[in-house]
């Protein structure tokens, strides 16, 4: 089921089957050239099929944008030990939604990337970790798991390669900590989801203390077209380093909110304006958030940049998961910076300290200011302690914390400012808050 | 060793062995690195941020626990933005911490109060309200604060990778993150208290301990526990002549900062409302109480009357008394009394062992050798519940050393966990059972075996030839129940052998009475127990026999006395232990009890009042004797007196022993079961695992046997 | 008082009785008068003032607001002790004067505001110099100089005070 209309400037390579009837069976999966590049693969040696994935410049859809091919070349082989395939769609970040689409229409198309990444370092077998809230998508997988195991493509000798792989799905618990790759280790060995010391890294070390290859959704989703048509077609659909295509999440105040592949690099504000069809009710573009709510917002003078890896990091900000999210004028920016810090403080998994009573702290004071016991020191001492987390937790999560609020003061200190004119009520003394 | 790694840290080069953590290494240049959650030999962690440190060319700050050293780094732990990460990382932990350092019993000796005394800053821009959570009490000895804890996880750590009990754990996340018992709202574990030492703050306190006092009120006394063999030394906090705690946070001694329930709660027996504080004699077919000097005088007129008609003495010692004591006692009974009549409850075979190991040299491994060890063999031990520091040590050398344990025992125990390889066998049976390990074995390095009571007297010696046939280095451990059951064999309280396990007829005596002949003699006319109680299992059958019993309360045996001296515990006096690995520690006075004498000094007035002298009571004096004149006890002085543990080199030769391997029995004591005195401890005895499992399986008290026997 | 000058003030009067024979007498008498009068205009002055003296013992004695007399141990507005016991005043102590044994409260027995009380706060007044330290010490201001002071005995046993000697008498503010 599709959520929104297409738009016609969509290049459509891991969605071309959206929309299809009966587009998570098998069977038309398999008439649309299903598991011919898995067919393909079978032909190739590991490191001809790492070469061609870094050929072909597909990033990480996660959001860290780690080059894939590389990712995969770290993977120790001939340790004795059995490789594991996971794939991370414990998708939580506020402002996506593109793996339930993906797992929705096309879980083959998923699985044909799985069995690829275990082909490559003949693991015995993968795991979809599913977020727990995606109840749903569960049986659609395990269905299309099912037919997968019937016509051979699961189970034992894979079209007699001689190669066993099994696909299991395993649901998370409603963590958004557990997207992070090791903690979602944590919780899939069923323990508590907490993030593990890094390095060793999950290739080396990972599931069950054995190498693994730990990739997003969208990631394997697009490993099939790859080697259907090629790493050099694949690579020339976006900018240099950054190939290949991505599924765009946009929401907030714009006319045709909605998920639209385009390719790496596609204009921002081309994106809002004729992709999204302009902004809701005509209204002044504010700000966008780029990449989940983790990212740095951008002010509506910065948003002239192409949505790919290294634009957005040169803006200061990241491409994160692909959730656009599009404020208008109206926003409050104090609002919105408390809606993210509850977010961040409701999914802190308390591990570390900076993370555990820094998104805490900073919820605290937020909450204050926004019901109106705001004080001029608060603006500092938010951004202080956001910028005093930074880079100094465990995991990323504090980055993700942090990073938005601080840019929030940084950028819109003003509405902070205005915020303290307009509702600041009279009768709280100072000394009642000492 | 060879390769030493050169780096740079605050503008000093220094070397470091490779793979060396960077808060060791800087630790080992004397800088101080702040952390809450690393802890020395267990797991890591990285989770409190307090050691963050700036490495040159690393973008971010490092955490100095998780990075090793390497060649040519540059370090600095002086910078403005270390010094900012720090307070910063302190602010942040101060924000949920009540503060309430005047009631909270760390206050004076707080990790988190040092780090902010010196890292943190003046005051707090913190201005919200702070979650509070009601204190829990999760085990009679355990209470947790949820607001003071700052979740280290050391708690966790030690409980789970130290005890092998992984009984804490952690609940929630975020901010309303906490520790949990294991039992949801209370703790079944080995109630050892070691998470509560452990904690930097005041989280986790001990219900001993609790609003008691301040740690600078106390005088820290350190001595060695009087419970089991294992010689562990605990730090005795003591109040006005009355113990409050007893930790050993200064990690000194054989243990470290180990110490089990009986080490940590058990000292409370000291001040138990029972406690003899003068003599009782009986009066009238009635114990009444009497001056000293009457007591004494009574005591001192009977020996001498019976000594004077040649009558016959029976002569009982203790497994918890000094080794002066000791060999003060058989002097005592060899010399004033003319008596060879003297036992003490054997608990292990240690006399057969050193028979059987004449011609090996150093072939008894020390509590240190456990941690070292490539393997080690467990006979007929609960390990963990019996001998819980052996335990520990073996579970140490398997975490860090990855030693290969091997268990033949009639039970389950808690090393199945770890070890290379298990088998059950029945007691007396497991000499058998220990051929199908003979290959495994035999491909070590090197072997520590230690066995239990049921390998006695042939078996004794036939596991030393098993050992012997294995063609690598083995040692022994002979494990023994109490605090100086080791020291009465090796200070000869028994009846075939004098100090040093030289025969009886060396000396030109004959061998005397053993325990059961010393009970079931119908005409002894004198029987002499010190801090024993023989009565409690077996009745004397010399009804007639006057007996003087010197105790700490009121036992079976002392009610049937006819005179009761109170003695003094080993927490209220000074002299020297050996513990079950052979190693003498020295005992340090802490407590007072009113009207309480050491044995030492009772027996030397004892010996006054009959008017013969055995030599002059003081335990320096009667230890400078004991290291002249017992062979393997003359120790490294200056370890001993500092508090160390000095190995002893029993004698190398054949020992003339009779072979009483009947009289040989543990007394199948648990974690929470200590003879008399554990029976007087409160704390012990109120714990929910009390009277705790031996193989899984639950123990009965010597009370209720004797209870069940009554009905 | 400033000095007397008996001619100061009158040079012409006075001389001119002097000279006038029997008249030098009268003039004598007089000027004793004067002298006397202006010698006593302090004293009369004052008389008038109410006295600066205070009549201790027969009537109680007024002290600076900051004397640091026998020790009080407050109570908090709820009548509970402030006390709780956390030995600081002890610790800052240099005459080593100050013993307390701690206790926990519970949910029967509440004595102190805090998880823990003193059970016994004894001062010993043979020792304690005033010196003020233990107040400024204390996290609870629990502890404060009252004004006692008559302290003196002849039995130096008596000088051991207890909790119940110090504490701030219920409903006395």
């Amino acid at each position: 089921m599709l959520y929104n209309e297409p738009s016609p400037l969509e290049v459509k390579v891991v969605t071309r089957r959206f929309g299809k009837p009966d587009s998570e069976k098998i069977d038309t999966y398999l008439a649309d050239e299903g598991y011919e590049a898995f067919k393909k693969t079978l032909t190739l040696t590991p490191e001809a099929i790492i070469d061609e994935l870094k050929a072909s410049s597909l990033r990480g859809r996660g959001g860290a944008g780690f080059p894939t091919g590389l990712k995969w070349s770290f993977v120790p082989r001939n340790t004795g030990k059995p490789a594991y395939i996971i794939c991370n769609s414990d998708e939580s970040e506020p402002g996506t939604c593109k793996d339930r689409l993906l797992m929705e229409n096309d879980p083959h198309q998923l699985i044909e990337g799985m069995l690829i990444a275990g082909w490559t370092v003949r693991s015995p077998a993968g795991y979809i970790f599913i977020r727990g809230e995606y109840r749903y998508l569960i049986d659609i997988v395990d269905r299309a798991v099912a037919e997968a195991y019937e016509r051979g493509f699961l189970g034992k000798n894979i079209l007699g390669s001689g190669w066993d792989h099994d696909i299991y799905t395993h649901t998370g618990a409603g963590a958004y900590e557990c997207g992070e790759e090791s903690a979602l280790l944590e919780s899939l060995e069923g323990k508590r989801g907490i993030p593990r010391l890094k390095p060793p890294f999950p290739a080396v070390v990972g599931a069950f203390q054995c190498p693994t290859i730990l990739n997003n959704c969208e990631t394997f989703s697009a490993i099939p077209a790859i080697f259907r048509q090629g790493a050099e077609w694949f690579a020339s659909l976006g900018p240099p380093k950054n190939g290949g295509t991505r599924m765009m999440c946009v929401s907030g105040h714009v006319n045709k909110p909605g998920v639209y592949e385009l390719p790496l690099g596609f204009p921002l504000m081309r994106l809002i304006n004729e992709v999204c069809g302009g902004m809701r009710n005509g209204k002044k573009l504010k700000a966008v958030i780029p990449g989940g709510s983790s990212s740095p917002c951008l002010r509506a003078e910065e948003c002239d940049i192409g949505l790919d890896f290294d634009s957005i990091a040169k803006a200061k900000s990241m491409a994160g998961s692909g959730g656009i999210v599009v404020l208008d004028e109206d926003t409050d920016i104090v609002g919105l910076a408390l809606r993210t810090i509850k977010f961040y403080q409701h999914e802190s998994c308390g591990w570390c300290i900076p993370c555990r009573e820094g998104t805490t702290w900073l919820k605290k004071i937020l909450e204050r200011y926004h019901g109106g016991g705001g004080r001029e020191k608060d603006i500092d001492l938010i951004h202080e302690i956001a910028k005093g987390m930074f880079g100094r937790t465990f995991c990323a999560l504090g980055d993700a914390a942090a990073m938005p609020t601080y840019t929030f003061i940084e950028k819109f200190r003003d509405e902070f400012e205005a915020y303290l004119q307009k509702s600041r009520p009279k009768q709280i003394p100072e000394l009642a808050l000492l | 060793m060879a390769d030493l790694v050169t780096f740079t840290i605050d503008g000093r080069q220094v070397q470091a062995a490779p793979r060396t953590l960077l808060i060791t290494a800087a630790k080992q240049a004397g800088i101080e690195i702040p952390a809450f959650c690393y802890y020395d030999g267990f797991s890591l962690q990285a989770a409190c941020r307090m050691c963050l440190v700036e490495i040159e060319k690393t973008p971010k700050l490092q955490v100095a626990c998780t990075t090793p050293v390497t060649e040519g780094m540059v370090v600095r732990t002086d910078s403005p933005q270390v010094a900012a990460a720090r307070k910063g990382m302190l602010e942040l932990l101060l924000t949920n911490h009540p503060l309430d350092c005047p009631v909270c019993d760390k206050g004076g000796e707080c990790e988190l109060q040092d780090m902010v005394f010196r890292y943190g800053a003046g005051e707090s821009r913190f201005v919200e309200t702070k979650q509070h959570v009601d204190e829990r009490q999760w085990s009679p000895v355990v209470f947790y604060d949820k607001p003071r804890c700052i979740l280290c996880y050391r708690c966790v750590r030690v409980c789970d990778e130290g005890l092998g009990v992984g009984a804490l754990g952690v609940g929630d996340r975020g901010s309303a993150s906490e520790i949990i018992p294991n039992r949801g709202d209370h703790l079944e574990c080995d109630e050892c208290g070691a998470c509560i030492d452990i904690c930097p703050v005041g989280a986790l306190t001990s219900g001993t301990y609790r609003y008691q006092t301040r740690p600078w009120e106390m005088d820290h006394v350190g001595t060695i526990c009087t419970f089991c063999s294992n010689g562990c030394k605990t730090t005795l906090g003591v109040r006005n002549g009355e113990i409050t705690r007893a930790n050993n946070r200064d990690k000194s001694g054989v243990n470290g900062e180990f110490l089990c329930v009986k080490g940590r709660y058990g000292f409370d027996f000291n001040h138990h409302p029972e406690r003899l504080t003068a003599p009782l004699v009986r009066v009238n077919g009635k114990l009444a109480p009497a001056s000293w000097a009457q007591a004494l005088a009574t005591v001192g007129k009977k020996f001498a009357e019976v000594k004077q008609r040649g009558g016959k003495f029976g002569v009982i010692g203790s497994n918890h008394t000094t080794n002066e004591e000791n060999y003060y006692l058989q002097n005592f009974a060899r010399q004033a009394l003319g008596t060879s009549n003297i036992d003490h409850r054997r608990t292990g075979d240690v006399a057969t062992l050193i028979d059987a190991l004449h011609g090996h040299a150093g072939a008894l491994a020390t509590t240190a050798d456990l941690y070292t060890t490539p393997a080690a063999l467990i006979i007929g031990s609960d390990l963990s519940q019996q001998h819980p520091f052996l335990a520990w040590q073996l579970r140490a050398n398997f975490r860090h050393h990855q030693a290969k344990v091997f268990a033949i025992t009639s039970g389950p125990i808690r090393e199945d966990r770890y070890a290379a390889k298990t088998m059950r066998a029945a007691e007396g049976e497991e000499l058998t059972a220990v051929e199908s390990f003979r290959e495994h074995l035999a491909q070590q390095k090197s072997l520590v075996i230690l066995f239990g009571d049921s390998i006695k007297g042939d078996a004794v010696r036939k596991l030393v030839a098993f050992g012997d046939s294995l063609g690598i280095p083995v040692s022994y451990v002979p494990l023994v129940d109490y605090s100086n059951s080791r020291g009465a064999s090796d200070m000869g309280v028994l009846p075939d052998l004098l100090p040093g396990y030289h025969g009886v007829r060396e000396a030109g005596l004959e061998p005397g009475l053993a325990y059961d002949a010393i009970l079931s003699a119908t005409d002894l006319d004198a029987l002499y127990v010190v801090q024993e109680n023989p009565f409690a299992k077996t009745p004397l059958a010399s009804t007639g026999a006057f007996v003087v019993v010197q105790d700490l309360f009121l036992t079976e045996t002392a009610e049937r006395a006819d005179v009761v001296l109170p003695a003094a515990s080993a927490y209220e006096k000074a002299g020297t232990v050996t513990n079950v690995c052979g190693e003498v520690q020295k005992l340090k006075a802490g407590a007072k009890t009113m009207g309480a004498k050491t044995d030492l000094e009772i027996m030397g007035l004892i010996s006054k009042e009959m008017g013969v002298s055995i030599g002059i009571w003081k335990h320096d004096t009667v230890f400078a004797e004991v290291r002249k004149s017992v062979p393997g006890y003359n120790v490294a002085l200056p370890v001993v007196e500092t508090g160390g543990a000095a190995p002893t080199f029993p004698v190398n030769g054949r020992v003339p022993l009779e072979d009483r391997p009947d009289l040989i029995s543990s007394d199948r004591n648990t974690l929470f079961l200590s003879g008399t005195l554990g029976r007087y401890s409160k704390m012990l005895t109120s714990v929910l695992e009390y009277p705790g499992k031996l193989y899984g399986q639950p123990v009965e008290t010597e009370l209720e046997m004797k209870e069940a026997q009554n009905t | 008082m400033p000095p007397a000058r008996s001619h100061g003030r009158f040079p012409g009067f006075v001389t001119l009785l002097r000279y006038t024979g029997r008249m030098a007498k009268l003039g004598e008498v007089l000027d004793s008068a004067v002298a006397i009068a202006r010698g006593m205009t302090v004293t009369f002055k004052e008389m008038l003032n109410p006295p600066i003296t205070e009549e201790y013992p027969d009537a109680p004695p007024i002290f600076e607001e900051r004397f640091r007399g026998a020790h009080v141990l407050e109570r908090d507005e709820n009548g509970l002790e402030k006390c709780v016991a956390c030995f600081l005043c002890a610790a800052a102590c240099p005459v080593q004067c100050i013993y307390i044994e701690a206790a926990e409260n519970t949910d029967q027995v509440r004595i102190s505001g805090g998880e823990r009380y003193a059970q016994v706060y004894n001062i010993d007044y043979n020792r304690c110099i005033f010196c003020g330290y233990c107040v400024e010490a204390c996290p609870t201001d629990a502890i404060t100089h009252g004004h006692g002071f008559e302290l003196a005995s002849a039995d130096t046993s008596a000088l051991v005070m207890r909790k119940e000697d110090m504490l701030r008498p219920l409903g006395a503010a």
